[in-house]
């Protein structure tokens, strides 16, 4: 469905996007995370073909990015909500259904669709009176009006309030179970845990990890084991009455117990915990 | 460009932007329009006539020029005391000995005012003749004469001197010969201008005024020779001012029109607004052509209206159709630049004041001079005061800014993209991007070169505009330096963005190649200058300088070769100083311009 490889962007001096290449299949919902900067959106316009790549190719639906078939094919959510104030979400929406060749009647029930699947029902309003969520819920409708294959969504729950945000999340797998291929940038992790199929975390332009995350997770996660005992051994800090040794295998912490022996002491406890998504990310990104 | 993709950007443009504008404001604005249109052309027809009653005229009541001074608005009569001059009490006497003006310049003004006055007044009671025949006999006088200014000057004062004598008073005198014999008359104390008339007086009385002394301000003489007084009644055939306030109600709604649609263009850009459309299945061209069409079609409409109202024709209309869209593309192009409404205010008023300029002061001109025809308002002169206008001049007045308002929406869609649009890049560097953004090869250069040419031809009309009025020996090196910076940044300043922009690499090679395909597309495209042959423009002495200096004098072979060598080096020199940066750029240029200074030159030595 989406093919990216060896993908550039250089503004100038600066390399935004350096040499990035992964592959979205149909249905997939496949999540872009980064500290900012690391190149997210930059991909995401490539994608969509808003900006052109300095190098490297980008194939959607069997388009390359930019041509007006992959446009009619795609919907885009840019990371701010930018809509006209003076008109309703019904007259914008229908402009952008026009512009997609959208026959009017397809148009009217889509759009009603969607803005009933998003619980929007002032449809005829300014948009101006509306609340950043409001503007939100008509963006999103506007990238569903020409019914996209493919979704490019930048930061789509971005400041918005959690009973919104949670909306939007479970919106966005509602598009992936109907089949839609979505690709996307968050900050927040917990919800590229709840809606993606795969991630690929991004780090000063370039691709540092990609996979299911339970792939991320073995592969750049780990495990700690915290030995407690009741005499002070090399490395072990204080808890309370006891002290608490880290380490990061069973064969240290087999050590750990011998050279606990060997002073006198015993091991009180021994308790295990896995890297979160969050642990992994601070790891990869270096943030 | 996809015509049903322009029509639903447009129609969607249209719902929006009315929908910017609540409905009391609208309706406000259209009564406002509707006062404007119906108060113009009342005002211009029955209101005050400008300069109305400037020239006191000391004539007594049972004299015949009383009639011509009650039926002329500039005149004014007072009574004809003996030092009515001299006491300031007056600025002309007509009297038994003939006329007594004050040797000034309102003196010399009043003199040409009345005998004008008086060609008028004699022209309407001859209209009211039943034998129209006799009232009107035929004259045909030819004279043969160079198209200068000068010349046309003198020719116009005679004649019109002529026109005067032949029917002044009840009896006229029709055989009269029309010459003038004098022009100053001063008298030996300096205070006041006298003339004796030569014809004796009728036997009623009345003095012939065939005799009176042509006004030196009469004609363009007075405009261009050594007197540079004048009045615009003064000037033979006579200042269309009614004509010009009318036509200059054509720039009013464009101005108008001009910020609605800049405000539309930057609100695109403000807030990354326009970033939807440039992801649907639309190209650049679509959505720009699409927003513009709208505020095309209304300015078009305002002007029909406008044109209806004052008496103006289709072609006027279609004349200020180019101007309406040189209008707003150089808009879009600043709207383009901006960065905020500010700025936009900044840019908007700078196109207004300039293309206005453009298109009013060589209108100025209009029936009086062929440096007029460079101004689409001088069609719609023209069209209401019922004279024809030539094709050629409709060319030379409409294809310019036709072809630079195409440019310049070409520029500005080239930077309508996401990586301009929303950044906040000062204008040079915009402007900058915008001059690269088409250069993908390196013919491009040439082509775009060649393209730049309407731009450098409309400045060098306006300088000329400006210019020929002044004594040549000022005129002719400012011209000369003018045009020669002129075409050597437009051979060069695209050069330069598409080495800022990394689009070609900085070699000594690249350089010299780019700066030779640019001189070959200057060299082409100034063949566009071959217009101002159309209405014998070159005819003038300062623009034969500024567009043909090199067709007199010159071997065939040289006059085909000299100037692409000129542009080929030039180009050179100036691309050679781009490739290094933007100080050697600088000084480049104005080392090339020195070059073409010299090139110049050398042409009109040779010339001369």
């Amino acid at each position: 469905m989406i093919s990216v490889r060896g993908l550039e962007k250089r503004y100038g001096s600066v390399t935004a996007v350096d040499g990035v290449s992964f592959d979205v299949e149909a249905g997939e919902v496949f999540g872009l995370v980064g500290p900012n900067g690391a190149g997210k959106t930059s991909t995401l316009k490539m994608l969509c073909g808003l900006v052109d790549p300095s190098a490297g190719t980008i194939e959607v639906n069997g388009f390359d990015a930019g041509d007006p078939e992959m446009r009619r094919a795609l919907g885009f959510l840019p990371e701010e909500s930018p809509l006209y104030d003076e008109m309703s979400p019904r007259s914008y929406l229908r402009f952008f259904a026009d512009l997609y060749d959208v026959d009017r009647a397809a148009a009217t029930e889509r759009i009603d669709a969607a803005l009933d699947r998003l619980d929007l029902d002032a449809r005829d309003r300014p948009v101006g009176d509306f609340s950043k969520g409001m503007k939100r819920k008509v963006a999103i409708a506007r990238s569903l009006v020409n019914d996209p294959d493919v979704l490019v969504y930048d930061e789509p729950a971005s400041g918005l309030d959690p009973i919104t945000t949670n909306t939007v999340v479970e919106f966005t797998r509602e598009l992936a179970d109907d089949g839609k291929t979505v690709v996307f940038s968050a900050h927040d992790l917990h919800h590229v845990e709840s809606v993606c199929d795969r991630v690929a975390i991004m780090r000063e332009g370039e691709l540092a990890a990609t996979g299911t995350l339970a792939d991320i997770q073995a592969e750049y996660g780990r495990v700690e084991y915290r030995v407690f005992t009741d005499v002070p051994v090399a490395d072990a800090d204080p808890a309370g009455d006891r002290y608490e040794t880290v380490v990061e295998s069973m064969d240290d912490v087999e050590r750990v117990r011998e050279t606990t022996r060997e002073a006198g002491g015993r091991v009180i406890d021994i308790r295990t915990r896995e890297s979160t998504l969050e642990d992994v990310f601070l790891d990869v990104a270096g943030a | 460009m996809n015509p049903r993709s322009v029509l639903r950007i447009a129609r969607w443009e249209t719902t929006r932007s009315a929908g910017d504008v609540d409905r009391r404001t609208a309706v406000a604005f259209v009564v406002v329009l509707l006062v404007i249109a119906a108060l113009v052309p009342a005002l211009v027809t029955y209101g005050p006539t400008p300069g109305e009653g400037i020239y006191r005229v000391g004539v007594d009541d049972d004299d015949d020029y009383r009639g011509v001074v009650a039926a002329e608005a500039t005149l004014a009569a007072v009574d004809r005391a003996p030092s009515g001059v001299r006491t300031g009490d007056a600025d002309l006497l007509v009297g038994d000995g003939g006329f007594v003006w004050a040797d000034s310049a309102k003196g010399r003004a009043s003199l040409a005012a009345l005998r004008s006055a008086t060609v008028a007044f004699n022209d309407r009671r001859m209209a009211r003749e039943d034998n129209q025949s006799a009232a009107f006999p035929v004259v045909v006088t030819l004279t043969y004469a160079d198209q200068s200014v000068s010349v046309t000057g003198q020719q116009t004062g005679d004649d019109a001197g002529a026109d005067a004598g032949d029917q002044a008073g009840d009896t006229g005198d029709q055989t009269g010969d029309g010459t003038s014999d004098g022009t100053d008359g001063g008298t030996d104390d300096g205070t006041a201008g006298t003339e004796q008339p030569d014809s004796e007086r009728d036997d009623d009385g009345s003095e012939a005024v065939s005799d009176l002394p042509s006004a030196p301000e009469g004609g363009l003489g007075g405009l261009l020779g050594d007197q540079q007084t004048g009045t615009p009644s003064s000037l033979s055939p006579p200042f269309p001012l009614r004509s010009l306030i009318l036509a200059f109600a054509f720039l009013l709604p464009l101005n108008v029109v001009i910020q609605a649609y800049g405000s539309s263009v930057l609100a695109e850009r403000i807030n990354r607004r326009g970033e939807p459309l440039l992801v649907a299945p639309v190209s650049p061209a679509d959505i720009v052509a699409g927003k513009t069409l709208p505020y095309l079609a209304g300015a078009l409409a305002l002007i029909a209206g406008i044109a209806v109202l004052v008496g103006a024709g289709p072609l006027a209309v279609a004349a200020v159709a180019p101007l309406a869209a040189l209008f707003l593309a150089a808009t879009f192009l600043g709207a383009m630049l901006a960065r905020s409404y500010k700025e936009l205010t900044f840019v908007t008023v700078t196109i207004s004041v300039t293309l206005t300029a453009y298109a009013f002061v060589p209108a100025v001109f209009a029936e009086v001079h062929p440096i007029a025809s460079i101004s689409p308002l001088t069609v719609v002169v023209d069209s209401i005061t019922g004279e024809g206008t030539t094709a050629g001049a409709f060319v030379l007045s409409t294809v310019p800014p036709a072809l630079a308002a195409t440019v310049m929406f070409g520029l500005g869609t080239g930077v309508y993209r996401e990586e301009d649009m929303f950044t906040q890049r000062p204008i040079p560097a915009k402007l900058l991007d915008a001059l690269a953004a088409p250069l993908d090869s390196r013919l491009r250069v040439g082509l775009w070169t060649a393209l730049f040419m309407p731009f450098v031809f409309v400045t060098e009309l306006f300088a000329v505009a400006v210019l020929f009025v002044a004594p040549v020996e000022l005129s002719v090196p400012l011209l000369l330096g003018t045009v020669a910076l002129v075409e050597e940044i437009a051979k060069s300043l695209h050069v330069y963005a598409g080495f800022e922009r990394g689009r070609f690499p900085r070699t000594l090679r690249t350089s010299l190649v780019l700066g030779a395909l640019s001189g070959a597309g200057f060299f082409l495209g100034e063949k566009l200058l071959l217009l101002t042959q159309l209405v014998g423009l070159p005819g003038i002495e300062v623009a034969q300088f500024a567009f043909s200096p090199s067709v007199v004098g010159l071997p065939p072979g040289v006059l085909l070769v000299a100037p692409l060598v000129l542009h080929v080096v030039t180009a050179g020199i100036s691309a050679v100083g781009a490739a290094r940066g933007r100080l050697e750029y600088v000084l480049a240029v104005l080392l090339a311009v020195l070059v073409h200074v010299a090139y110049n030159v050398a042409v009109v030595v040779g010339v001369a």
